[in-house]
């Protein structure tokens, strides 16, 4: 199903390039990205931001769907606490303060997942799945009518918090800045979850996609593992909605509605299950391409069905995703 | 066919003599375009095209609110066809940048961007569910754009979360519940509310329960129904006890469905009916039959000619509105409320900016001292009525009409003038 990164048995030369190749092409996108604001017009470095932010979510539900072998669809509702939690930071307090609204943002999407994975975690499979596709409608059903506090349909509008580094730096975000912030989020939580992955916690969750049963009977305690996997992917689809809340200053109940989670698994498939960077460079492929056909055929495009058909297809032939391909195509 | 005109002697030297050398037609050819182009603006923009008003419009042609945005851009491209007919904005043709919100707020949101910063749009006229008007707030005002909002009823967008460059030339909740709290006051004294469990159904909610407390009445009891809910009876079978009234507040197919089961299950019969126009807005009456009557509404717009509404200027707006709509629908619908200020909006918006001769987004702070405090007068640009612009929030205050519907048509009883409806502002812009 996957490629994780199990491979304790390779010559200790190949790893080492591995390693080097690895990141040289690391810093290559990174310099890359680094520069794209520079050169790129105002929408377009807007719409890479995004990329970004959506990205880091497909990111986060990655370790479930890719690492741990579990299907989530309530990662809408970890996204949107997220943004619900940073939206109350910017609300309440005055100025508003970047780092309480990453603290509170968190700190919801913390509460949910929690919440979310003591009940599914118990569950495998499609009855895992369903479960998380009710608690993100039970997320949503709760904001769509509880408007004195959510704001309801409407949801909450706010100002941009200023970039601040207490007693030292205060400066207003501006695109290019925010690009450069976000990038620095997402590629760190990158980095991050990447070294999670390939320490005995990140074998241990992969060892229960592969076989749970086995895993649990060498004696590991299979269900705490699953709900640290599902708390450490909630907190960063929560932190993704912290990024979304502060460059688009509004939260609306339309993220927490389970479409959004959908778009995170067909980010997934497109870009490569169990990669980390594969769902961000699905989450690109996406918005790129329905950028493109509607800038081509129109405003009014129904873009979703060239869209489905190309999801369709690239089930397919590309099983693996876009960067299954690429790794393929350049080990030939 | 005779070829005297070869032996002409314009032709003579044209053609055969060599007098017309490649050389000279060059010569003449560079002076003339010199020529054109030392020749004064105002020469040019008699003679050749003038730079067209990119005037921008966000509306949902897709997805839930699809429906209503098609009916609403009808409205609004009726406006700018019937100014561009007539040379324009001080002879500038306006060009429509039309973007689909697909109904949802991060779509608006990603095209809204585009408007500004690659179509580099003037104004923006449009924005139908308050939820995108809310979620695209803070880019007008990022990007110093005059916002005219043409359809979103939500009572935040000229009151808590107002700000100086978006308007609204159409109704909010408070000013139609103080129009009809008088009427409701008559009609009986206890009430029960029945609406759209949302932000709207709860502002609006609010807005007449304030008023029917205010004009001597009570409220009983309000019951909240899930938007969208297919099958209210669990909800309406629980709506009984000692009152007078039931006051409804959906739109859309909710319309519909309330309408429908309140009738069938006896409500509609046991206590005075009424409600939000958008109930039986002429789209749904079809499939309201005879259920609806006797319901008695408020709406801004009603497609009558009847009192108020019996003007020539109306006369026109509904025909051409009429050939409009039958194009994107065959039922032939009547125009709505929606197609009402999306029309008068860009009319609004259009005298604004005659107003302030605006030129370019620069000049946006001298449209929005324009638009401040403007007053519109009946005519072929208002068909609805007479409206002002208040400054103090940038919400108008707009005739409404009180009527009721019997054997599927609508029957006005009462005007309620713009001046009896006017509710203190409760906006404070944010500093620039």
């Amino acid at each position: 199903m996957t490629t994780g990164p199990l491979s304790k048995s390779m010559p200790l030369t190949t790893k080492l390039s591995h390693t080097a190749v690895f990141w040289i092409g690391f810093c290559v996108v990174m310099a890359v990205l680094i520069v794209a604001p520079l050169v790129l017009p105002e929408y377009w470095r807007r719409f890479l931001t995004e990329i970004l932010i959506w990205g880091l979510l497909a990111m986060s539900s990655d370790i479930l769907i890719g690492y741990t072998g579990m299907v989530s669809f309530g990662h809408s509702a970890f996204f949107g606490l997220g943004m619900y939690g940073a939206a109350a930071a910017l609300l309440i307090v005055s100025p508003p303060n970047l780092w309480l609204a990453i603290l509170f943002g968190l700190g919801g999407a913390a509460g949910a997942a929690l919440f979310v994975a003591y009940f599914s975690t118990r569950l495998r499979d499609i009855y895992f799945a369903i479960t998380t596709l009710i608690f993100s409608q039970i997320f949503y059903v709760i904001i769509f009518t509880w408007t004195e506090v959510t704001g309801g349909e409407n949801g909450l509008i706010f100002s941009r918090p200023h970039f601040t580094i207490p007693f030292l730096y205060d400066t207003r975000f501006s695109t290019a800045t925010l690009h450069w912030f976000v990038l620095a989020v997402v590629a760190g939580s990158y980095v991050l979850l990447r070294r999670i992955m390939q320490s005995p916690f990140g074998m241990v969750l992969q060892s229960i996609r592969e076989n749970e049963a086995r895993t649990r009977a060498i004696g590991y305690p299979v269900e705490r593992y699953k709900i640290v996997a599902v708390m450490l992917s909630g907190l960063f689809a929560g932190l993704a909605g912290v990024l979304y809340a502060v460059q688009n200053q509004f939260a609306a109940a339309e993220f927490v509605f389970f479409t959004t989670s959908g778009d995170t698994v067909i980010f997934n498939v497109m870009g490569g299950i169990g990669t980390l960077v594969g769902p961000i460079v699905g989450a690109g492929f996406f918005q790129l391409i329905r950028e493109l056909l509607s800038r081509i055929f129109g405003d009014q495009f129904p873009y979703l069905i060239p869209l489905g058909v190309i999801f369709i297809v690239m089930i397919i032939f590309l099983p693996q995703g876009l960067l299954g391909f690429a790794r393929r195509w350049l080990n030939r | 066919m005779t070829e005297k005109w070869k032996d002409e002697e314009g032709a003579q030297n044209f053609w055969y003599r060599g007098k017309v050398t490649r050389r000279r037609v060059i010569g003449w050819g560079g002076g003339a375009i010199g020529a054109v182009m030392l020749v004064p603006a105002p020469w040019r923009a008699a003679f050749g095209a003038a730079k067209p008003y990119k005037i921008g419009s966000e509306q949902p042609l897709s997805g839930a609110g699809a429906a209503g945005g098609k009916t609403a851009l009808v409205g609004l491209q009726m406006a700018v066809d019937r100014i561009n007919q007539m040379a324009g904005i001080m002879d500038r043709p306006i060009e429509l940048v039309i973007a689909d919100d697909e109904s949802k707020p991060d779509v608006a949101r990603r095209k809204t961007q585009k408007m500004v910063e690659e179509d580099k749009i003037d104004v923006h006229v449009g924005g139908f569910l308050s939820n995108i008007c809310l979620a695209c707030m803070p880019v007008w005002e990022e990007a110093k754009i005059v916002n005219m909002i043409s359809v979103c009823l939500d009572t935040t967008l000229t009151t808590s979360k107002c700000n100086r460059y978006s308007f609204r030339v159409h109704d909010y909740a408070p000013a139609q519940a103080v129009a009809f709290g008088p009427m409701l006051a008559k009609m009986g004294k206890k009430w029960h509310i029945a609406y759209a469990d949302y932000s709207w159904g709860q502002s609006t909610r609010d807005a007449y329960a304030a008023e029917i407390r205010k004009n001597g009445g009570e409220v009983v009891g309000t019951t909240g129904i899930p938007l969208g809910t297919a099958d209210m009876t669990p909800f309406l079978s629980k709506i009984s006890g000692d009152f007078d009234g039931l006051f409804g507040i959906f739109f859309g197919k909710d319309g519909v469905t309330i309408g429908n089961q309140a009738y069938d299950l006896g409500l509609a019969k046991k206590y005075k009916w009424a409600g939000d126009g958008a109930i039986c807005e002429s789209a749904n009456l079809p499939a309201l039959g005879n259920k609806i009557d006797g319901f008695v509404a408020i709406n801004r717009y009603v497609p009558i000619f009847q009192g108020a509404l019996d003007t020539p200027h109306h006369h026109r707006f509904f025909d051409e509105a009429k050939k409009r709509l039958a194009k994107i629908d065959r039922s032939g619908p009547l125009p709505d409320r929606y197609v009402q200020s999306n029309y008068e909006a860009m009319n609004a918006l259009k005298h604004g900016m005659e107003m302030s001769k605006f030129e370019t987004r620069e000049d946006t702070m001298k449209l929005i001292e324009a638009l401040e405090g403007l007053e519109m007068k009946l005519s072929d640009d208002f068909p609805q009525g007479d409206k002002t612009l208040r400054k103090a929030d940038h919400q108008a205050f707009l005739n409404q009409f009180l009527y009721t519907v019997k054997g599927g048509q609508f029957e006005l009883f009462e005007m309620v003038p713009k001046d009896k409806t006017i509710v203190p502002p409760a906006c404070k812009f944010p500093a620039a």
